[in-house]
């Protein structure tokens, strides 16, 4: 038997916290990373996500909380203050909760092609180790997902995670559902360690991060008695942009019929039609898509008899660029 | 940074086995702890249904079941009150058996639970505790367990998944001592502890448990035929109070018992439970008295405010029935003040039942002087950290110091909320002229008896508002929605909907957003036929008073997804019985998808879901999918219909028609075949070529039965376009197990069944009197 590993450092726990979208395998990694320490490396570890039901596409958190192998692990709340922060999916930067609680000596692993430098990493803190590393372009490339990648850079940057007790945790984990998966994470895994990148210096704020305080909207002196929500339809504020796995439905006008199919299939009522022109060709005209709701199922796409609805990938402000606002005098 | 280099430690005693039974390491949720102990136990017999947190119990062990790891029989109930009720009738049976729920499905079973306990039947029941409905939430607190704390069992606390791994076995111990032989519920945590990995120790072998455990004594049995007797006669007084004075006293031999067996069990394990769980109880002036998980967050409070030189401990029993009642006396005895935390209330009776259960145990001690406070925190999966366990205990050294209560009673953790703030607006209300456009017009046929209905083209009805605002968080492809688009496509005028528990009623409804811009009701899962029937008759009859205007032209719409219709069948087919003017749409996607793909009854054989899991000795669900579409036509209702979001004009035609006979003469039911790619396992854009393949393949005919009379509106064979049901199913990753040869009998099963089926209707499509 290999020897126990040591936490790093005068640390008495290691708190990660994986902020993604369900459907990247942030509950995977959290649990490979806990169950690699806990029996292969000898330390005591807790892994748990954040819950909701059981959906693709929603927001997820996953906690991973490391301490000596002789502690105890009691306190089973959610990480507030990590040493670490992986994001797996750069639309989660723009909510400030990413950021919650980072310790000022932390480390935020995001996850972006080269080069790209989100504006909202100013918010970190100016000491905290700040790394890039394009998780999903390994990932496409290897045929693995964004999950193996990022636990080779968390290896990469974190040595007393032995990475070959985290590989051989991740080779289990799939070994008995999708052995075809196996080689291709370990180069998705290799390649997360190798091609990480520090980036000096984004963030501006002084000391710890402060940690999340979310207030309800409503509280026992203002929400609605009984639970009613008098708010019809106020969904519609919400933005899902960050549901969509890298694609997105575009419409052609010029090919475009009108013919409504793609509108019957839409699961998120997300196609924008409008009168046509008095004397036009068409009576109703589909003007095209509001990418707030989109989740880029790509259904549309498919049931177009003319292939005025293509499939593109999503380039970096392409969906802001081609939407058309469903309710444009409520949310521009 | 600093050392980075793996330096060797000593192997802690803290999770060295010191017990006598060979043990392994392994990382374990509460959830998994418990289903590998039922492997360990090798229960006979598992009734079960699905509710979230407890779920994973039965998945786990159906994973493990496909994986050949035990032996254990699965039998997935109609809901949970079918499920205690096949626990119940197995457990009268002789062998061991388990039941797991949570929340709903506890009280949903609750009344099952007392007799069980009076007629003295021994089993194990698993509760990973969660929050009550209304509204509803899925998170842990502990107002389901309190429910049950007068049902007669024996109530056994795991505080983590340690404890849940070795409560289940004291259970079975317990449960079947001669002098007990009772029903135990171990309740843990919900999410917070069933879902939470940790590390734990496990038997290496299994056999040194059976050991433990030995063989369930033989009580009587129906199974017994040479000793006939009478299970559960008609007892009234005087002899129904001597019954209970029996199980009374079965309680109390509990109390005995119960340290026992936590003895004999940490003799193997190394693992000792107190009764009564006491950390830095010595010499405390102050304590916190908590209730699982949450105890355990105390107790990282306590090292801190030990360590700052204050006298302070926490409290936590491991066994809520029989109430360990002198143990708290004793451990409270020199305490000045104490504050009790409940995870649930009993509303009006200031305090949690926690709370006023330690109370009474202190008020017979005329030695005790210890100062209660009581606390109501964590509901509704609120987190507990230990800030909070600093503040209940700060409170309580606060009143141990001056002697005086500041606050007996209080809300932990709750919000007032600003006064301006709130939820985003809501959009502009939908007018009944908004969306009476005309889409489908119905006309009746007086030579047929038939309706006939005109629709405009596709095109035409994007003018229609939808009644469901976009942002709501389905999956991406999710075919719920599609569905509901066209059915609101044909339905004109107000609507009241009321939404099933299930996938479309959780991402429509996340407080404080909602999807729907019409008057929706959700109640529970099962009760929707019932309650929106109660609204109908409301309607009318307000109308026939005077208090409604008649004008006020009302369409009532229930819908249901699969799993709506199973646990919730009789209350439907009550109010199809009683032909109520309304009607009930099912988007059938094959499984109870919203808590992670366990199986319906509409799931067709063979078919993988995390409850019929596929492996080498599990070939997927063992038995046929209901017919539910028959079952309402044996209803003799005006309308039953089949469709499929697939075929949008035939779905709109069909409900068009619904919505007439819905308000004209009584209740219509409409099955909706409707695509759920994360749990068949397909690509998000596959929709159209799977559900086209399932209705070729004639696996779901399209049809309508209208008056009784049955019509096909879609005939795969006539227009020689019928598939085999293979080429359906090998176009899912949830059945393309099933054209390897190895099921090659199965294939030919499921082949020759949907050929009978489609036999069947199209004759009665052939013959007006079938």
């Amino acid at each position: 038997m290999k020897d126990d590993v040591r936490l790093p450092g005068e640390v008495h726990s290691f708190e990660v916290r994986l902020e993604s979208i369900g459907g990247l395998g942030a509950h995977a990694a959290g649990q490979v990373l806990a169950s690699a320490a806990v029996l292969r490396m000898g330390l005591n570890g807790a892994h748990f996500s954040s819950y909701g039901s059981e959906k693709k596409g929603s927001p997820v958190r996953s906690f991973v909380r490391l301490v000596p192998g002789e502690r105890p692990i009691r306190t089973s709340a959610p990480v507030e203050a990590p040493d670490v922060i992986v994001v797996f999916h750069a639309t989660l930067l723009r909510n400030p909760a990413t950021f919650a609680g980072l310790r000022k000596d932390g480390t935020f692993v995001y996850n972006a092609p080269k080069g790209v430098v989100p504006e909202q990493l100013v918010a970190l803190p100016r000491t905290a180790r700040v790394v890039r590393v394009d998780a999903l372009g390994i990932s496409v490339e290897e045929k693995s997902r964004p999950n193996a990648a990022l636990l080779g850079t968390l290896c990469g940057l974190f040595p007393f995670l032995r990475a070959d007790d985290v590989l051989a945790a991740l080779t289990e984990e799939f070994a008995g559902k999708h052995p075809e998966a196996v080689a291709a994470n370990e180069r998705a895994f290799r390649r997360g360690a190798a091609e990480l990148e520090i980036v000096e210096g984004p963030g501006r704020a002084e000391g710890d991060l402060p940690i999340a305080s979310s207030e309800p909207a409503w509280g026992y002196e203002t929400q609605p008695v009984g639970g009613i929500l008098p708010n019809p339809g106020n969904t519609a504020w919400n933005d899902l942009s960050a549901s969509r796995a890298g694609s997105i439905p575009v419409l052609r006008t010029e090919k475009c019929i009108h013919c409504g199919v793609c509108d019957l299939v839409c699961p998120d009522f997300c196609l924008v039609w409008a009168d046509g022109e008095p004397g036009g060709t068409f009576e109703r005209q589909l003007m095209g898509v509001d990418y707030r709701y989109c989740k880029g199922c790509l259904r549309c796409v498919e049931s177009c008899p003319t292939g005025a609805l293509v499939k593109e990938p999503e380039t970096p402000g392409l969906a802001d660029r081609l939407r058309v606002p469903l309710f444009p005098e409520l949310i521009a | 940074m600093a050392a980075r280099m793996p330096v060797a430690t000593e192997r802690p005693a803290e999770y060295l086995p010191a017990g006598k039974a060979r043990q392994k390491l392994e990382f374990r949720s509460g959830n998994e702890a418990a289903a590998l102990a039922a492997t360990h136990i090798d229960f006979h017999l598992m009734g079960y249904f699905p509710i979230t947190p407890s779920t994973e119990v039965a998945e786990n062990l159906s994973k493990m079941q496909a994986d050949g790891l035990h032996e254990i029989v699965m039998v997935a109930g109609d809901g949970e009150h079918g499920a205690a009720g096949i626990s119940y009738g197995a457990a009268l049976g002789g062998g061991r058996v388990l039941n797991a729920t949570s929340s709903q499905g506890l009280l949903y079973s609750l009344e099952q639970l007392p007799v069980q306990a009076g007629t003295r039947v021994p089993m194990v029941l698993d509760i990973a505790a969660r929050a009550v409905s209304g509204p509803l939430d899925i998170r842990g607190d502990h107002s389901d367990i309190y429910y049950a704390l007068n049902a007669g069992w024996v109530v056994l606390c795991a505080r983590d998944p340690q404890a849940v791994y070795d409560m289940n076995f004291a259970a079975v111990r317990i449960g079947e001592h001669a002098d007990v032989q009772l029903p135990v519920i171990v309740v843990y945590d919900g999410f917070i502890t069933s879902h939470q990995k940790r590390r734990i120790q496990v038997f290496d072998d299994p056999k040194a448990v059976r050991d433990f455990l030995g063989t369930r004594p033989d009580y009587p049995s129906p199974l017994d035929t040479e000793h006939p007797a009478t299970f559960g006669p008609y007892m009234n007084d005087p002899d129904l109070i001597n019954n209970k004075v029996q199980l009374s006293q079965a309680m109390e031999a509990a109390r005995r018992v119960i340290p026992e067996v936590f003895a004999e069990l940490a003799a193997l394990t190394g693992r000792d439970y107190a009764v009564l769980d006491a950390y830095g109880m010595e010499d405390a002036e102050a304590a916190v008295v908590l209730l699982n998980s949450s105890a355990e967050t105390a107790k990282e409070a306590v090292d801190k405010l030990r360590a700052a030189g204050r006298k302070a401990g926490v409290l936590s029993p491991n066994v809520l029935r029989p109430f360990p009642d002198a143990e708290f006396r004793d451990a409270l005895r020199g305490v000045k003040a104490a504050t009790v935390g409940d995870r649930a209330d009993s509303y009006g009776a200031n305090g949690g039942n926690l709370s006023l259960e330690v109370r009474a145990a202190l008020q017979v001690d005329p030695a005790n002087a210890t100062k209660v406070l009581s606390r109501i925190y964590g509901l509704g999966g609120k987190d507990f950290y230990t800030a909070d366990a600093e503040k209940f205990l700060g409170d309580a050294l606060e009143a141990a110091a001056s002697g005086r209560v500041k606050v007996p009673f209080a809300y932990h953790g709750a919000t007032p909320g600003k006064p301006g703030h709130g939820a985003k607006p809501g959009l502009a209300a939908i007018r009944p002229e908004d969306v009476s456009l005309g889409m489908a017009k119905v006309t009746p046929n007086a030579s047929t008896g038939r309706l006939e209905v005109e629709l405009q083209p596709l095109w035409k009805m994007t003018a229609m508002p939808m009644r469901i605002a976009p942002g709501h968080g389905a999956c991406p492809g999710c075919g719920a929605f599609p569905t509901f688009h066209q059915v609101f496509n044909a339905l004109e005028g107000d609507i009241v909907v009321l939404f099933q528990t299930g996938c479309a009623m959780v991402v429509t409804t996340g407080y404080p957003s909602t999807a729907h811009r019409i008057n929706y009701i959700h109640n529970l899962f099962q009760n929707g036929a019932a309650t929106l029937s109660g609204l109908v008759e409301m309607y009318h009859e307000r109308v026939r008073r005077g208090e409604i205007p008649p004008s006020k032209d009302i369409t009532f719409v229930m819908i249901s997804g699969d799993g709506g219709m199973d646990i919730g069948m009789g209350p439907a087919i009550g109010a199809a019985n009683r032909n109520h003017r309304m009607m009930i749409l099912e988007y059938d996607n094959q499984g109870y998808m919203n808590t992670g793909a366990q199986l319906s009854y509409s799931t067709p054989i063979g078919h993988r879901t995390s409850t019929s899991e596929v492996g080498a000795t599990a070939p997927g669900k063992r038995y046929h999918h209901k017919d539910t579409a028959q079952i309402f036509a044996a209803c003799h209702l005006p309308f039953v219909f089949t469709a499929s979001e697939g075929y949008p004009e035939d779905l709109m035609r069909k409900v068009a028609k619904a919505q007439w006979y819905a308000k004209n003469e009584g209740l219509v039911y409409g099955k909706i075949l409707s695509y759920c790619p994360l749990n068949w396992r397909t690509a998000d854009d596959s929709a159209e070529p799977v559900l086209q393949a399932a209705i070729d393949s004639c696996f779901f005919p399209l049809y309508e039965v209208e008056h009784g009379r049955t019509t096909l509106t879609y005939d795969p064979e006539a227009s020689g376009r019928r598939i085999p049901v293979a080429d359906w199913l090998r176009l899912m990753g949830k059945t393309r197990h099933l054209a390897k040869p190895e099921n090659a009998t199965l294939m030919a099963g499921v082949q020759a069944e949907t050929d009978r089926r489609w036999a069947r209707i199209r004759a009665m499509h052939e013959h007006p009197l079938l």
